[in-house]
Order: structure tokens, then C-alpha cells, then sequence
């Protein structure tokens, strides 16, 4: 079943951001957003994790306790280490009986590259290095839906390539549901398997392209 | 080559106790020129006086009795305040009726004039037990304050993803506020240490509690004993300077790696 929004509408004050928008996003698949700066993609990621109340809609087909999400910026706490970081996200009831999570932390941490540093703090961290834990977070979480907000934007051009490399080569482990949101196409395309472009507020989707998966990984 | 690299490190450290101790001794010099200016121990004894009615003093075991009770009340008084403090101020920064229900009394206490405080306390309850009470009263809206501001001060961005993750609110409260909340505790922990002490010495002397540090600055003062008033005094400096960095210490010591963000005084 796809996730479907149905008629979200949002507005701030006089300025109408979503008017009965609908969207229907594919399973297991990764659904680039582009749009220029303000458009309101973020916003967009916000009031699908419910961070943000809509006016009115819904959100069919996913549980808005199982949203993931990589931040621009990697949103760690400064005060516990890497690995107790991971564990944060992990300490609620409902995922701790599902087991013991260490060794789940420990594959993670090898998968993204940063084992030797599970018990650093993320200020021993590179910017590169603090954003892979982020992202590691956001798969350890057992979503049903990974929501991305220009997460390799601050990052320079060969970090970001590697750290899209490492993205794609942890998602192809369990292909879940991605919403990734970004103003840059190239970042688009060598990630999505579905290109929406928003157009400015109101958003509209002006444009939809089916990328094949095959094609998109390709080297600048 | 190793040793030239220690020798390196360790020059800034022994720079900076060089400049102290040059520091305080000048200091020390410009009270003794004073004194001998003034050239009336009555007025202003020397340096080298004070220090000899320290050690008279020390030879009575008055002297360590009224430390070690002084000592119990600013304690006492502190570990109330900054514990109440911390603990109120926590749920005050996240519930805002009950910050609404405490504010006109912290803001009632910390406008009061500390005399005012002690003579009206000193009407209601033993003598002994006012610098303790007084010191709860005059510190705890400091701890208060700071924590209150601490929790509001907390980092969005880090609330929104633990919002999103569904952390638990005691998570929350332990792994986000309490380490935000920890500089501002530790400064307004450090203040309540100073203050402590000068509210406990001031309430007992007003409010004639024996045996005490505070009566016994008060008797100096009444039989013209200006040289061992100076050396309560001076005692009274030591202690809260010796308090003050053994909490440091400690605070440090119990200090993790990633605390970097909230930097120890």
C-alpha cells in the first residue's frame, strides 16, 4: 500500500503554503523533492512527521510513530558518545522489547565506517563523520518512513559523494520508504527513483520523473 | 626531545601561578605598607599580626567548634537551596503554570532587604536555625533563576529530534535538560557557595547565634580586637576560597569528555 497525503493544507497567516495537496508516494522507494529555496519542501517534511500541525489532511498508509528523519544539521547531543547516541533513539519501550540492540549498533557503526569511534563525543568528530552518525540513527530507528532535509548540503563535494555512496549502500539493506528533499538536482537525481518538482507557493507539483535506479548512481 | 615538548607545555602553568602568587603578594606588600602608614593596629593591623591571631586563635577549641558550626549552616543552608533549587527550577522551566505559581515568590524573596529577612526570621525561630534559613532564602532564588533559564535556554533542534524519535519525557528530562541544565547549575552552584557564606556570617551575627563564626567577628569588633577580627576574617576567606575550588575539583573530576559545550568556571 503507498503512503498517500491526501488534501494537506497549510497556511501562515495570509501566506497559503499547502492548499488541498495530494501526493501519493511508492513503497520502498526513494521520492526526491526539488524546489527552489522557500518553496516550503521543508515545511513539507515537517508536517509529514507531524513536527508541524497541518491545517488540514492526512497522512494514509504509515504511522507517524515510525518517522525517521536526517536534519540538515546532525542534531547529536554534545554530551553523550556516539554509540549512546544511537542507543537514545532505541530506549523506548516498544523497540526495547523487540531485544537487545547492541549488536544492532555495533553492525551499524561498522556500516557506516565509524566503529572505531563509538565511544568518541561528536565534538571528536568531523562535520562528515557527525552527519554519517545521523544517518545511521535515522536506519537504527525502526521507521516505515526516512525523511531527509538537505542533509549532504553543508558538506563539501567529495564528503558528499562519499557520504551519498554510504547512503544508498546502507538503504539497499533494508529499502525503506525515503522522502529526500533538496534544492540541488544533482543530489536528486543520483539519489531518487522519483523526481517531484514543487513549484512556489501554493505548492504544485510541476513536473514528476521516473529515474531508473541503474542510471542515477553515476559518478561526477 | 620528548622533555622539551613537556618543558613547553608545562611553561603556561607555571607562568600562571608566578602571576598569582607576584599578584597577591603585591597585594599583601600594599596592606602592609598601609598598616605601617596607618601605624595603629587598632585601625588596620599588619599582615603579620593577623596571621599571629590566627594561630592564637587556633590554639582554642572555640575557634574549631564555631568553624565547624558555621561550616554546617552554610552547608546546610546551600545543599537545601541548590538542591530545592535545581529541582524545582527544573519542573518550573517545563511547566509553566507552575512557574506562574512561583515566580511572585522568588521575586518577593530576592527584592527582600537580607536584613530584613534575618530580624524578621530571628522573630520566628531558634537563633541558631536563622542562618540556615536565611541562607535557604537568599540562595535558592539564585539556583532557581539559573536553572528555570537553563531548561528554557535548551536546544530546539535537539528537542524536536528526540520529539521525533518518541524519547520519552523522562528520557528527555535526564538525557537533554539535565546536561543543558548542568552549567547553569554549576555557576548558580558556585554563587550559592559565596553568598552562602556571607549570608550565614551577616545572620548570625544579627541574629546572636552561639557558637559561630559571626559572634565571634562580633565580640572582636566589641572589645576593640582588631587584629583577630582581621583573622576571622581572614579565616572566613580561606574556607570559602578552599570550598570553592574543592567543589570545582570535583565537579571537574566528575566531568565527562563531551561536556565541552558548558565549560567549568
Amino acid at each position: 500500500m503507498p503512503i498517500t497525503i491526501k488534501n494537506l493544507s497549510k497556511a501562515y497567516g495570509d501566506q497559503v503554503i499547502f492548499e488541498d495537496f495530494n501526493l501519493v508516494l511508492e513503497k520502498n522507494k526513494i521520492t526526491g523533492i526539488l524546489g527552489p529555496s522557500g518553496s516550503g519542501k521543508s515545511t513539507f517534511l515537517n508536517l509529514c512527521c507531524g513536527l508541524e500541525k497541518p491545517d488540514r489532511g492526512t497522512i494514509i498508509g504509515v504511522n507517524l510513530q515510525t518517522i525517521s528523519y536526517i536534519f540538515q544539521e546532525p542534531r547529536l547531543l554534545p554530551w553523550r558518545t556516539i554509540r549512546e547516541n544511537l542507543r537514545f533513539v532505541l530506549k523506548q519501550k516498544s523497540i526495547r522489547k523487540a531485544g537487545p540492540h547492541e549488536e544492532t549498533i555495533n553492525e551499524m557503526l561498522k556500516l557506516v565506517g565509524l566503529d572505531t569511534v563509538g565511544d568518541f563525543y561528536p565534538r571528536e568528530l568531523s562535520g562528515g563523520m557527525r552527519q554519517r552518525v545521523s544517518i545511521a540513527r535515522a536506519f537504527l530507528y525502526p521507521s516505515e518512513l526516512l525523511l531527509m532535509d538537505e542533509p549532504f548540503s553543508s558538506l563539501d563535494l567529495a564528503l558528499k559523494n562519499k557520504l551519498m555512496d554510504d547512503f544508498l549502500e546502507i538503504w539497499q539493506h533494508d529499502q525503506r520508504t525515503v522522502i529526500f528533499v533538496s534544492h540541488d538536482r544533482l543530489e536528486i537525481e543520483r539519489l531518487s527513483h522519483e523526481i517531484l518538482t514543487f513549484s512556489d507557493k501554493p505548492v504544485k507539483i510541476v513536473r514528476s520523473e521516473k529515474m531508473n535506479r541503474e542510471t542515477t548512481i553515476k559518478e561526477y | 626531545m620528548i622533555s622539551t615538548v613537556l618543558e613547553n607545555n608545562n611553561k603556561p602553568m607555571l607562568k600562571k601561578v608566578l602571576m598569582k602568587s607576584g599578584v597577591s603578594l603585591f597585594w599583601v606588600l600594599l596592606w602592609a605598607l598601609a598598616a605601617q602608614w596607618v601605624n595603629s593596629p587598632l585601625v588596620l593591623p599588619s599582615p603579620l599580626e593577623t596571621l599571629k591571631g590566627v594561630f592564637t586563635l587556633a590554639g582554642t577549641s572555640n575557634f574549631y567548634v564555631s568553624i565547624g558550626i558555621t561550616l554546617a549552616r552554610v552547608f546546610g543552608g546551600v545543599f537545601i537551596s541548590v538542591l530545592l533549587g535545581m529541582v524545582l527550577g527544573l519542573v518550573g522551566g517545563l511547566n509553566e503554570l507552575f512557574y506562574e505559581i512561583m515566580n511572585p515568590f522568588v521575586t518577593t524573596i530576592k527584592s527582600l532587604p537580607v536584613v530584613s529577612v534575618i530580624i524578621l526570621i530571628n522573630l520566628w525561630i531558634a537563633s541558631g536555625l536563622v542562618p540556615l534559613v536565611v541562607t535557604f532564602l537568599i540562595c535558592f532564588p539564585v539556583t532557581w533563576t539559573n536553572v528555570v533559564q537553563g531548561v528554557r535556554s535548551t536546544d530546539l533542534k535537539i528537542l524536536e529530534m528526540a520529539k521525533l524519535y518518541n524519547v520519552s519525557k523522562a528520557r528527555k528530562i535526564w538525557d537533554i535538560y539535565i546536561p543543558s541544565v548542568k552549567p547553569f547549575g554549576v555557576a548558580a552552584l558556585m554563587n550559592a557557595i559565596g553568598l552562602g557564606w556571607k549570608v550565614t556570617v551577616t545572620a548570625e551575627v544579627l541574629a546572636n547565634a552561639l557558637p559561630s563564626v559571626g559572634m565571634n567577628l562580633y565580640y572582636s569588633k566589641i572589645y576593640l580586637e582588631t587584629d583577630l577580627l582581621f583573622s576571622w576574617t581572614l579565616v572566613i576567606v580561606c574556607c570559602s576560597f578552599i570550598i570553592e575550588k574543592t567543589t570545582l575539583y570535583f565537579l571537574k573530576r566528575t566531568d565527562r569528555g563531551g561536556l565541552d559545550q558548558c565549560p567549568l568556571p
